[in-house]
């Protein structure tokens, strides 16, 4: 989406009112569109996401959300954890609009389910990315870092997110699937449509090439069987049943959105801030000891991810009265840029005394993403490798970055340069 | 000093394990393994720091010598 039609997307005031439901007090109204000001402000995105908690009341209302209805936005992290901890009061059902672009009803498991359905289908998944099994495949993550940085690094130039961070969670991805590395153009392609478009056509179109691939991988592994993700679906039983065809549609398009797009996005960020930051740049590659604590802080600042609850009762939080039906964004980006829960909350720093403090990167509750400790090693392990391969690298001077706020924020166009 | 679990509140972030995997044990899933254990001396500010790092406070922190007071975590 073009600049000019981001601004399109911002309404007046009083378009804003006019759309606001009846329970609804003007006052808690956001008369611009948050998404669109993040977009806007560029490489300061998250220094003018970090402003809402000055200039917005600490839940507020946005009419809409790019082509999502309007949903209260909570900015507190106790907030947050409190709604993201009561799962009966806020449903993640329906929570996802891709199965109902297509007019169809498959979920995304185990994401749009509540507990106590839902600690079954998660227990499934959580076995395969367990902080012991993801340890397992340090070497095999560290040989597709090492080989993508090997190919770039003596043209002391590089278009970061194409020659790097599409490219090394998407091979991850891909060998923990037990698919060709072949595929990864198209999986790279699909997933930035899926998660990144504001155009709901295009995001349609996405969702049935996407839902075909899946589902052919899900055909073939059924008549090959093969010990490999969708032939461990195949294998495993929910209440003594096999699974269905829409619960594994919904498993592996999950797997799909969570391990490609939100990696590759986080990288960018942070290797944007190094860049930008020459001094702690140069601080990490003097003490890379450092780097497992940086990336919490990091992942803390440059938070990406946005999510929805639906609320299930008429219900009271921070002295504001959400009613059945309402919906709630998650922003893991403005809970972890709250002042009440860290000081100085725009500003990365490697030595801020509450850095082991707890952040909400990963969500809180159940829900909590299930690849954290996957996620974790890739940054980190890029993180290493790049140091110590590539000098000191910026921001190339005729490169203009492109930031997209949307259900996973993500900064585009990222041309760095070094010596 | 005594660490207590609350284990329905566990989600498995493993940042207690992170700073202390020795006292901090998992299971199969990445999940803590037990209800609550007894801090080897020594370790004492190493076991607070890891119940801190826990993002849905399921760790609570029984100060020794004392069984009334409790440090919670929060």
């Amino acid at each position: 989406m073009t600049d000019d039609a981001v601004r399109d997307l911002m309404m007046s005031p009083g378009d804003v009112l006019a759309g606001l439901p009846d329970h609804v007090p003007s006052e808690l109204a956001c008369e611009f569109d948050i998404w669109a000001e993040i977009s806007a402000a560029g490489i300061g995105a998250h220094q003018r996401a970090a402003q809402f908690h000055q200039q917005l009341p600490p839940i507020f209302y946005v009419p809409r959300l790019g082509y999502l209805p309007g949903a209260w936005v909570p900015q507190k992290a106790e907030d947050l954890r409190r709604i993201l901890q009561d799962t009966d009061t806020f449903s993640s059902q329906n929570t996802m609009p891709f199965a109902q672009m297509l007019g169809e009803h498959w979920r995304l498991i185990p994401l749009e389910m509540d507990p106590p359905e839902h600690t079954k289908y998660r227990a499934l998944i959580n076995t395969l990315l367990s902080p012991k099994k993801v340890a397992a495949i340090d070497d095999s993550i560290s040989q597709h870092a090492s080989n993508l940085i090997n190919a770039l690094v003596a043209n002391k130039r590089c278009n970061f997110n194409q020659a790097f961070a599409d490219q090394f969670p998407t091979l991850i991805f891909l060998r923990l699937m037990g698919w060709p590395e072949s595929e990864a153009p198209r999986f790279v392609k699909w997933t930035h449509t899926l998660v990144k478009s504001q155009d709901m056509q295009e995001v349609v179109g996405a969702v049935v090439q996407i839902k075909s691939y899946l589902q052919q991988k899900i055909e073939q592994s059924r008549i090959n069987p093969v010990d490999d993700f969708t032939g461990y679906l195949l294998a495993s039983e929910i209440d003594g049943r096999p699974l269905t065809d829409d619960e594994l549609l919904g498993f592996c398009f999950l797997v799909f959105i969570g391990g490609l797009d939100t990696v590759a996005s986080s990288l960018g960020f942070h290797f944007m801030h190094l860049a930008l930051h020459p001094e702690q740049q140069a601080d990490l590659r003097a003490n890379p000891d450092k780097i497992p604590l940086a990336v919490e802080e990091l992942l803390r600042a440059y938070s990406i991810v946005n999510m929805r609850r639906i609320v299930t009762r008429d219900v009271e939080v921070g002295g504001v009265r959400m009613k059945a039906g309402d919906v709630v964004l998650i922003s893991t980006e403005l809970g972890n840029l709250d002042p009440d829960a860290f000081a100085r909350p725009a500003e990365v720093d490697f030595e801020r005394e509450d850095i082991t403090k707890p952040h909400m990167a990963f969500s809180y509750g159940p829900h909590r993403c299930v690849g954290s400790h996957l996620a974790r090693r890739e940054l980190r392990i890029a993180l290493q490798l790049w140091l110590e391969k590539v000098p000191m690298f910026r921001l190339a001077d005729d490169c203009q970055p492109i930031m997209r706020a949307s259900g996973v924020f993500g900064m585009d166009n990222l041309v760095f340069e070094w010596e | 000093m005594k660490i207590v679990i609350n284990r329905t509140a566990c989600a498995g972030h493993a940042r207690c394990h992170a700073l202390a995997a020795e006292m901090f044990v998992l299971d199969d899933d990445g999940y803590i393994a037990t209800d609550s254990f007894s801090v080897p001396p020594g370790s004492e500010q190493l076991a607070r720091r890891a119940a801190r790092a826990c993002p849905e406070r399921a760790l609570e922190v029984l100060e020794a010598d004392s069984g009334h007071e409790r440090e919670n975590n929060g």
